[in-house]
């Protein structure tokens, strides 16, 4: 996938929703002019996960250094190599078990960006950590309409238990916005365009917002009003709400602050394009227009719920994700779970591309980013969470030495990537979850 | 097969978590007599003490501390009481092998079998005198379901208003667990979004147009008696009639318009009447005739009347027209040369006849009009000041989206917020907008927030009536009380008619929320929705199949509900619904067509939920049936007894072993099982599962899985016997206790929004008691449930 004609664009977004806007925009990004005075182009952050591990043995690298070769799975990335970084041998050491049993898929999505030990509960008092995005989010607000966007392909699952006693916010949650609670994603396309754009005329929001905050002063009012009269348990959840208020409340200063995003002129998505690959196309699309027109600085986009047993027929895999990933080492079941894995590297490849035909200054917009993508377990099989497969695009304004595989001494902590991402988006935090310091070696 | 009951499950004995020990209330300090000089030793100092000794202080003592947790400081039984939820977890973990961990000496099956037995026995002695603990549910949330019901219940129309809400968290396999549904930003800004809607849509600031209903000619009925030969009368003679049915849903004035033209020009004119179900309303006169097609049509004929809701056929007849052709006679000679020119020539020798060309019928109205989500909302008593209107529909509304009276202070700060939006220069209507929008993103109204009148009273107290008919409502119907609920609870009665309120509302046909949110979830229904089996291998499987699919078993259940059935006949009956392509799929003759119908099961293949090709669908892989899941499906939903999680890492079967993984599936999952690691929960959940090889990936019969016969029959750990899945579910109906407890548990934790803990065994074995003595039946699980100490009672704050 070198190159990506108009045709293979227009066939991602979905027969129905041909999307002329995100053409029409490319050479744009909010940041485009080099112009002296200019404001310089932010850093921004994205975290992509896939489930159930990978064939480890067709995703790294032989060797460290300079990457020549692309093992199986990571060819989709030739094109974009020169922005990569492989990096082997880190460790989410909260998504073992650690005394608390089976569960490891549950763990390893709840542990992935928190660093922290999810409390093993099907239901009573989740808790698990603040996760990296969130952070992130929470320092840079007042920059950006959106604080961050979380977006997926997989809503939550409908029934049953998800996996051996953790509640499905483990399972279907990758960011969490304090240690109980979890901030759902975002998988309508529909949606997360009209999130992103003002859809209403100005004039009308602004009235709106008026009387939203007359509403928003009303309520918390009540809410205040009912703290005395509750358990500790419904304080918790009237927490939530205070929280949920106080960010309506400062989006809305911020909207009347900052200049408005306006919607790109054309079609809009109008909902869930029925072909997975679309639907994790269009996502795609959405995630660099919400960074090229500078809605939001932060994204989580979870390709696959953890555990997911999604059946891949469309690329001759129609066995169940998960199930397959319990490979017991057959040839067979490698195979197709490589298949997998290529799969989701191809969508990684078309991001990364479309970030990269966004001018933005003297560069590009993925030169802006530090974009990583890995899964919480290494081989499905064997639920372990170390050595798991991570890489990172994006050269990060400059200071992030792309192009290389780095080997890391075992148990390095997946936590200090975070921070050293947190570093490069100007957030400054002493630690977060298990992490032991700062990721070294990303500068070369 | 231990009863499973230790719901808390949270394995606070291992985890490293700091955040446990502070929430937990003994908190991680050992109690107090940890230090005194050991009491005489009661049974449990003698039986489990050695056993702690031998087994666990080596790690759990004074000096290892692992998973923070020191085991020597129980001594007695009411140290073991005192920290009973990590004493359950204790039991369940040594109970599942998981403890001690398999890297030290195993104990001797006897040896932790005596430790159970008395760790369990300190449980049941206490459980037995222990003061009730009725527990307590966290404030919920309401779900997408239960949003979008009490929006149609409270405003009196269906908006789908939480379409665009994200997902709502599962927990205890259940999307209503006030502890798993959390509020985030995104969710509260779909709030906004939903409350502005539903007010905009219900509630309006100007009153619209009456609603005007035209029909035109094509859409006349036929005259009565005589057939339908599809022509319609627009042209009306003899003693035609244009004929319009309508049903109106108000009474009101309304005003009757026809638009119509006479024929012939000249002469005396033509007169017909507007009839309202056959009585004259109206006679009019047309005296010239206006073609149509000439400009400006001319003024429509209009009467306004009076009208009653209901049907109302209004009639257009013409007056003095002539007599039907066969009563005329002959045709005459032709007319003169005169007449030619006055008229166009006769047709058929018949001579022109007055008539009436009908292009309209049109009936507008009620002219005051308002929709009906408005004035549910808005209607006042007449005569009042705009203050007292404003409080007064405040009020009514608070009321009813709080579930419970509005406070005189509540509605005070409504009325302020009201008074100043109008003072802002809004319209009184639209600031009235605005205070409906603050109640419904109000967490009086988002939350079901049961207020208490002994909130810090530890002993357990009946929760009041309103919070009671609030938990009755969203139990039985995902919804608000209605307005009967609401009137026993004003007067205080509810709680005492409980038997004829759970009658009524399960009647009522919004307990159809039993079958959508209890059952499909308890069953797993809702996964099928996601199920992707392999289009190659199953090519039959369409979305129609899997849309029949699901409705079978959603008719099934609520044949169970309505016709008030035994419980068990969810494991084994004699019936089932299916349509054609079901039918087909299970290859019963006779049943065509896309409608459902009830059918026989005569010939012991199917019956019952668990040979249902929705059930069967997802319990199988993509590609194949999963006996695993199939079996473990049972033991978890039908027997309430999950087989222990496997162990985190599953040894790798040796290479030369994999080798010999040949044969049909069962001989391959039988060596497998030869891992005595794998044996011990795979034996019950594998033969269970195996029982249903008969039924593919996708619920068809085969006979043959690829080149292997299908073998049914197995043997349950105790030696009972099955030849194939008809037998296995004569089994699994004797076990009703398993059976009825799962159930009770289940729907106890659904109707509750909270998991079980220790402390509702009390309230679940008199469920199960009750289900006994009454053969099961539907109602009398619901009935118990509804009057169980946990669904009544509440305690104070902890």
């Amino acid at each position: 996938m070198t190159t990506i004609s108009r045709r293979t664009i227009l066939k991602g977004l979905g027969a129905a929703v041909a999307l002329p806007w995100l053409e029409a925009m490319v050479p744009s990004s909010a940041f485009a002019a080099a112009a002296p005075g200019a404001k310089a182009a932010p850093t921004r952050l994205a975290f992509l996960y896939v489930p159930n591990g990978v064939n480890m043995a067709e995703w790294t690298p032989k060797a460290e250094g300079a990457l020549t070769d692309l093992p199986a799975i990571l060819k989709p990335l030739e094109a974009v190599k020169d922005d990569l970084l492989v990096l082997s041998g880190l460790t989410a050491d909260k998504a073992r078990p650690n005394g608390d049993g089976p569960g490891d898929h549950a763990r390893a999505l709840a542990a992935f960006l928190t660093g922290c030990q999810p409390r093993k509960t099907d239901g009573a008092n989740i808790r698990v950590g603040v996760s990296v995005d969130q952070v992130a989010a929470s320092r840079l607000a007042d920059q950006t309409r959106l604080p961050s966007l979380e977006i997926g392909c997989e809503g939550g699952r409908n029934a049953g238990s998800c996996d051996s006693g953790y509640s499905c916010a483990y399972s279907n949650t990758i960011s969490w916005r304090s240690a109980t609670t979890p901030v759902p994603k975002e998988v309508n396309p529909k949606l997360v365009f009209e999130r992103l754009f003002s859809t209403t005329p100005s004039a009308e929001r602004v009235a709106r917002d008026a009387r939203r905050k007359s509403v928003l002063d009303f309520v918390r009012e009540d809410a205040v009003g009912l703290r005395g009269k509750l358990g500790a348990d419904d304080q918790r959840k009237l927490e939530e709400y205070f929280t949920s208020v106080r960010d309506i409340e400062l989006r809305i200063a911020r909207a009347a602050k900052l200049p408005e995003v306006k919607a790109p002129d054309g079609p809009r998505p109008t909902g869930v394009p029925s072909s997975y690959e679309e639907h994790l196309k269009l996502m795609c699309d959405l995630l660099v227009l919400a960074f090229q027109t500078d809605a939001t600085r932060i994204c989580t986009f979870v390709l696959a719920n953890e555990g997911s047993n999604r059946a891949y027929s469309f690329i001759g895999v129609p066995d169940g994700h998960h199930d397959l990933s319990h490979h017991g080492n057959d040839a067979k079941k490698l195979a197709k779970i490589r298949d997998i894995n290529t799969f989701h590297m191809k969508q990684f490849a078309y991001l990364l591309t479309r970030l990269k035909s966004v001018r933005e200054g003297s560069g590009t917009l993925l030169d802006q980013c530090v974009i990583s993508y890995g899964s919480g377990n290494g081989d499905g099989n064997r639920h372990n969470h170390d050595d798991l497969p991570i890489l990172v695009a994006g050269k990060g304004g400059g200071t992030v030495k792309t192009g290389r595989h780095v080997r890391y001494p075992r148990e390095t902590p997946l936590n200090n990537l975070w921070l050293s991402m947190l570093d490069r988006a100007s957030v400054k935090v002493p630690t977060l979850g298990d992490a032991t310091g700062r990721l070294t070696k990303l500068e070369g | 097969m231990r009863r499973r009951f230790s719901y808390l499950l949270v394995l606070v004995l291992a985890a490293p978590l700091v955040c446990v020990w502070l929430t937990s209330p003994s908190g991680s300090s050992a109690p107090a007599r940890a230090a005194d000089p050991a009491p005489a030793a009661d049974e449990f100092g003698k039986v489990a003490g050695p056993f702690l000794t031998k087994h666990c202080t080596s790690c759990h003592g004074e000096k290892a501390k692992k998973g923070d947790l020191v085991l020597t400081v129980y001594r007695d039984e009411a140290s073991v009481l005192k920290d009973r939820k990590r004493w359950e977890a204790a039991v369940k973990m040594v109970q599942t092998g998981e403890m001690p961990p398999s890297t030290r000496r195993r104990p001797d099956p006897a040896e932790a079998a005596a430790f159970l037995k008395t760790v369990r026995g300190v449980f049941e002695r206490h459980d037995r005198t222990a003061k009730r603990d009725p527990g307590h549910v966290t404030v919920r949330r309401l779900n997408r379901t239960e949003y979008n019901n009490t929006i149609r219940d409270l405003v009196g129309v269906d908006f789908n208003a939480a379409e665009d809400f994200p997902a709502d968290d599962v927990g205890y396999g259940f999307d209503n667990i006030g502890d798993v549904l959390s509020l985030s930003p995104l969710l509260f800004e779909r709030y906004l979004a939903a409350a502005e809607a539903v007010v905009e849509r219900a509630v309006l600031t100007e009153q619209p147009p009456p609603p005007k209903r035209p029909v035109t000619p094509n859409f006349f009925q036929p005259r009565a008696g005589r057939p339908d030969n599809g022509v319609r009368s627009l042209f009306l003679k003899d003693d035609a009639l244009s004929t319009y049915t309508l049903h109106l849903i108000d009474d009101g004035d309304y005003i009757v318009r026809v638009r119509a033209a006479a024929l012939p020009d000249g002469a005396a004119p033509v007169r017909f009447a507007v009839l309202d179900n056959d009585t004259e309303i109206k006679t009019f006169e047309v005296k010239t005739a206006t073609p149509f097609a000439q400009g400006k049509p001319p003024p429509p004929f209009e009467v306004r009347l009076p009208l009653k809701k209901g049907e109302h056929v209004i009639k257009v007849k013409l007056l003095d027209g002539f007599p039907p052709r066969e009563k005329l006679g002959p045709p005459k000679e032709q007319p003169d040369e005169s007449a030619k020119k006055e008229a166009k020539p006769m047709r058929g020798g018949f001579p022109r006849l007055p008539g009436l060309h009908v292009r309209l019928i049109e009936v507008e109205g009620p002219l005051d009009y308002w929709p009906e989500t408005h004035r549910r909302v808005m209607t006042c008593a007449p005569g009042k000041t705009r203050p007292e209107q404003t409080r007064e529909i405040l009020t009514r509304f608070a009321s009813k989206a709080f579930r419970r009276p509005a406070t005189a202070d509540e509605i005070d700060r409504l009325v302020k917020l009201v008074d100043g939006a109008t003072a802002r220069g809004d319209k009184w209507e639209s600031a009235i907008q605005l205070a409906l929008q603050a109640v419904l993103v109000s967490p009086k109204f988002l939350f079901r927030v049961e207020l208490d009148d002994r909130p810090d009273s530890k002993d357990a107290h009946p929760i009041d009536d309103y919070a009671l008919a609030a938990r009755l409502s969203y139990f039985l119907w995902n919804t608000m009380p209605d307005d009967e609920l609401f009137a026993l609870a004003a007067k205080k009665q509810l709680a005492a008619n409980l038997d004829a309120q759970v009658k009524r509302m399960l009647a009522d046909p919004k307990a159809k929320t039993l079958c959508d949110s209890f059952a499909a979830q308890w069953l797993q229904l809702r996964n099928l929705s996601t199920m992707t089996p392999d289009p190659k291998l199953f090519p039959n499987f369409t979305e129609r199949l899997r849309a029949a699919m699901l409705k079978e078993t959603e008719l099934f259940f609520e044949a169970v509900v309505k016709e008030d059935r035994s419980v068990l006949d969810l494991i084994d009956a004699d019936f089932t619904f299916l349509n054609g392509v079901l039918a087909k799929h299970y290859g019963v003759d006779g049943v065509y067509g896309d409608r459902f119908r009830r059918v026989p099961l005569t010939d012991g293949k199917r019956g019952g939920v668990l040979t249902q090709a929705s059930i069967l669908t997802v319990t199988s892989n993509p590609t194949r049936t999963s006996p695993v899941k199939r079996g473990k499906w049972v033991m978890e939903q039908i027997l309430g007894t999950p087989p222990p999680e496997p162990p985190p890492d599953v040894p790798e079967l040796p290479a030369d072993e994999k080798a010999q993984l040949t044969g049909s599936l069962r001989q391959r999952m039988e060596q497998h099982r030869a891992n005595p690691n794998c044996a011990v929960c795979h034996e019950q959940m594998d033969a269970m599962g195996f029982a249903f090889e008969n039924f593919d990936a996708v619920g068809a019969f085969r006979a043959r899985d690829g080149n292997f016969p299908i073998d049914p029959s197995g043997s349950l750990p105790g030696g009972l016997r099955f030849k194939g899945p008809g037998e296995l579910k004569t089994i699994l109906k004797g076990k009703k206790d398993l059976f009825g407890r799962c159930l009770a548990e289940k729907m106890l934790t659904y109707a509750l929004g909270r998991g079980l803990e220790y402390y509702d065994r009390p309230a679940v074995d008199a469920i199960v008691a009750a289900l006994a003595r009454n053969d099961y039946r539907f109602s009398t699980l619901v009935g118990a449930i509804v009057k169980s100490d946990p669904f009544r009672l509440r305690r104070g704050k902890q």
